[in-house]
């Protein structure tokens, strides 16, 4: 224990934490609320502690919603102390503050709303009780500070290691040597995330040090069983999914992840030797699977987007598109002609098309004003924009104009720039996503419950703290499956993932599995900072800009042929990807459980949960465990 | 080790696409305008802390998408609202009449004493205005709520509306508190979700007073 005048810098604090069990100094202050901290000393020595002050006001949080917060300004008690103090005394008295040296493990309890410190030395530092929500984020932040691992016998438990303790000065050292990782912090990030990301450049990592292990000499020796375990451990890592449900644990195996590099653009040459003499394209299916690798070269887009489009024929000939554009341009001034010639009265009396045609006014006025092709008052192609989109209306009546169609139109109509040729591409696009404008949303909620079951599927873990944080319906991938991330990618790259996904390879809904590829890779991010409801989606908003869409595509595929290679493929994510039903009803899911159904009391009922309060550890099962860990590592 | 607010306040912007929602938020958070402003998809919120009375209240404010179409989305958000602004367009007269389309969708989904305020924006556009201020006064009257002309572009009284929203809400919170305080069963410990969730409970034991 410490005094409290050092000068600290808060890294995280957490209200209404009940002091349960603590040292005789500090006794009078059990069953008190107060604040837990997590500190930093401004010193040099940057020493990090863990503090608790009893509080003089509470301030209490909802459980449920977490976003937001009620003072209640009740004093507590004072307590008053005789005698002659130093001036600083009553803080000091006050607050529990311990060193996270002095830490050798602790254990979660109560549905992580207990929390308890050791020092290793029979005795416990420590135990505080949660009263509001839980010690989750505690631990996230703990775990990226502290070297720990989890007891193999108690699995609330975990085991501080020491600096000090030779096996890991020993491995510190050959991380220095392979120039892997210099700090230890990201060392051991590099050994959790292993659990989580087992394809990923941390296995590599991991390789390296088991090479090193096996082949330093000047290594102890490992004893056989150790070696066996070191194995075991990898290839357990290497392939499988753990899909929790609940108290018992269903591994199924998963085929590894490929890596799919993303190849170069469809070129001229490439495109020209497709085509016949009469310029008729021979091979569809190369000429798809060339785009879908790698897009289509900027130069030629204008014409192979015509085709992506569906306005051309990929069947036509160079003179049967001659004859097409003629037909087309006719037909589209004649719609253009229908609402170009209203009368006032005409829409005075209409309301519906002046609401259609005042939305796409505003729409307008707000679509890529930033680029240089949009920019500015009076710009020419605004009012082609206008023109487009109100010719739509007269095209399809029963949709008319949603939003979200002027960003589906605008890389259009910047790439090919002619009115008439834009118009007919749109409409082949709008003919791809129409169902995101249902009047009643049903093609979105559809969407983002695909895009649940897939995910469900590929990485049960993330769905899983999904549902359990408020965000199973998805609504935060609204924007991205809306607009075809539109809102998230440049002007240039939304072209290329555009053309990559209108080849409609590999499969149906390949953009959903795009999405799937996002959130993965987002989901440390999400879980290690026990990010709730409204941190999601900010996070997810904020990703706008951030996004490498030709990772994400090389992700997504490998996803795709994930899943296709998994032997439990149930007949709900084959029909999402327009693969072939199983002949035999026996799909696995028995019941995937939508989005959009109650989850709550199915997650609750399926929360782990312990009841194991009082375990006293004695410091030599500390001990034995840690010297166990660290030579298993 | 000062907490770096003392309430956190959920508000959330409504009303028809256009109006000036994002605006209105941009001027807030950020004090600045921007012409280049693209229609939101979804929905979104930002931040900004407040000082009130010495306390220090923290802003969580959420923008929504307007357009009839995506309510199903966005009324989601709607729940754990303390307070609503609705907004029409003084220049647009579709926009104040749906404002008691946005009122029943409160209704519907959010909690049942959220504090609601009118706001009539673009009303620095005085030569296009379709909508009297005192319409816009009158209906105020008739929800019993408080109204306020606003103008994102020029910046009129866009601070006042937030101002006196997160006030209001303030004083009917602490209200809640100091009955709760009496109770015989008043811990020291008061759950926001009681104050929500449970209007009658708390007006119930406003009698005991
Ligand atoms: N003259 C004027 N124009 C404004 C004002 N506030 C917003 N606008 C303009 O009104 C248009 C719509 O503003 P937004 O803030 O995007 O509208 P919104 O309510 O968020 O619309 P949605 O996101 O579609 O629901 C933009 O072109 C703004 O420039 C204002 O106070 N005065
Ligand atoms: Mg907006």
């Amino acid at each position: 224990m410490e005094d409290c005048v050092e000068d600290c810098e808060e890294i995280f604090s957490q209200d209404g934490v009940l002091l349960k069990q603590a040292p005789a100094s500090h006794i009078t202050f059990v069953n008190t609320i107060g604040t837990l901290y997590l500190s930093e000393s401004l010193n040099s020595n940057k020493k990090r502690f863990i503090e608790w002050k009893p509080n003089d006001i509470t301030v209490d949080s909802d459980i449920q919603d977490q976003e937001w917060a009620v003072v209640n300004t009740i004093q507590k008690r004072t307590r008053t102390l005789s005698g002659n103090y130093p001036a600083d005394y009553q803080n000091r008295i006050k607050c529990i503050k311990f060193n996270f040296e002095e830490i050798k493990s602790f254990r979660v309890a109560n549905k992580s709303r207990q929390i308890s410190f050791y020092d290793g030395k029979a005795d416990c530092l420590c135990i505080f009780g949660f009263q509001h929500g839980n010690s989750d984020t505690l631990l996230a932040i703990l775990k990226r500070m502290l070297r720990i691992s989890v007891s193999k016998r108690d699995k609330h438990l975990y085991i501080v290691y020491d600096a000090n303790f030779p096996e890991f000065q020993q491995l510190d050292k050959s991380f220095a040597e392979l120039n892997i990782q210099r700090d230890s912090r990201t060392l051991w990030s590099v050994f959790r995330n292993l659990k989580d990301h087992p394809y990923e450049a941390t296995f590599e990592a991991f390789a390296k040090v088991t090479d090193y292990v096996y082949r330093s000499p000047e290594q102890r020796d490992i004893d056989d069983v150790d070696k066996e375990n070191l194995n075991r451990s990898i290839s357990e890592y290497e392939n499988t999914t753990t899909h929790s449900q609940g108290d018992y644990e269903v591994v199924a195996k998963v085929p590894e992840r490929k890596d799919f590099p993303r190849l170069r653009p469809l070129s001229v040459e490439q495109w020209k030797g497709h085509l016949n003499s009469e310029g008729k394209i021979e091979d569809v299916e190369s000429v798809k699977t060339l785009i879908f690798r790698g897009g289509v070269t900027p130069c030629l887009r204008s014409e192979v987007w015509k085709f992506l489009l569906d306005y051309f024929p990929w069947s036509s000939t160079e003179a049967d598109r001659q004859k097409l554009l003629a037909t087309k341009s006719d037909e589209y001034y004649n719609m253009k002609l229908q609402w170009k010639r209203m009368t006032k009265v005409q829409e005075d009396n209409f309301s519906d098309y002046r609401e259609r045609k005042s939305l796409i006014e505003k729409d307008v006025n707000r679509t890529d004003r930033t680029l240089d092709f949009y920019a500015g008052d009076n710009n020419a192609n605004l009012q082609t924009l206008n023109d487009i989109l109100m010719t739509y209306i007269m095209y399809n009546f029963d949709l008319g104009y949603v939003q979200g169609m002027s960003d589906l139109l605008s890389p259009i109509l910047m790439l090919l720039e002619s009115e008439v040729d834009s118009f007919w591409c749109f409409v082949g696009f709008m003919n791809k996503v129409i169902r995101n404008f249902d009047i009643d949303q049903a093609g979105m909620k559809d969407q983002l419950s695909n895009l649940h079951t897939l995910l469900a599927f590929v990485n049960p873990q993330l769905a899983n703290y999904l549902d359990t944080h408020d965000s199973g319906n998805m609504f935060f991938c609204f924007r991205w499956l809306l607009v075809w991330f539109k809102r998230e990618l440049s002007q240039e790259d939304v072209m290329r993932f555009w053309e990559v996904l209108w080849t409609g390879y590999p499969c149906e809904n390949f953009h959903l599995l795009v999405c799937v590829a996002i959130l993965e890779t987002e989901k440390q991010n999400i879980i290690q900072n026990n990010f709730g409801f409204t941190e999601i989606l900010k996070h997810i908003n904020d990703l706008n800009g951030k996004l490498d869409m030709a990772v994400m595509l090389n992700k997504a595929e490998g996803i795709f042929y994930q899943i296709k290679e998994s032997d439990h493929l149930s007949d709900n994510v084959r029909l999402i990807l327009g693969m072939p039903l199983l002949q035999t009803q026996t799909s696995y899911g028995s019941h995937e459980q939508s989005p959009f159904e109650d989850s709550t009391e199915l997650s609750n009922s399926t929360q782990p949960c312990c009841s194991v309060d009082n375990v006293r550890i004695s410091p030599d099962e500390v001990a034995y465990e840690r010297s166990i860990n660290s030579s298993f590592l | 080790m000062a907490k770096t607010y003392d309430y956190l306040f959920k508000l959330l912007l409504i009303g028809d696409s256009g109006v000036g929602k994002t605006c209105i938020l941009f001027r807030f958070s950020e004090d600045a305008f921007n012409t280049t402003f693209i229609s939101t998809i979804g929905i979104d919120f930002k931040i900004r802390t407040i000082d009130l009375d010495g306390k220090k209240i923290k802003l969580q404010i959420w923008d929504t998408a307007g357009q009839e179409r995506f309510r199903t989305i966005t009324t989601a958000y709607y729940r754990g609202a303390m307070g609503i602004m609705l907004v029409y367009d003084i220049t647009n007269e579709k926009s104040f009449e749906n404002i008691k389309n946005w009122i029943r969708n409160i209704e519907e989904n959010a909690s049942a004493d959220v504090e609601k305020m009118l706001l009539g924006n673009k009303c620095e556009l005085e030569e296009k205005r379709q909508v009297s201020k005192e319409r816009g006064e009158q209906l105020a009257i008739e929800y019993g709520i408080k109204f306020i002309e606003t103008s994102a572009k020029a910046s009129i009284r866009v601070e006042e509306a937030f101002y006196t929203l997160a006030r209001d809400i303030k004083a009917k919170m602490e209200k809640k508190l100091v009955s709760k305080l009496y109770t015989p069963r008043g811990g020291h410990q008061l759950k926001a979700s009681e104050l929500q969730k449970k209007p009658t409970s708390w007006l119930s034991r406003c009698t005991i007073l």
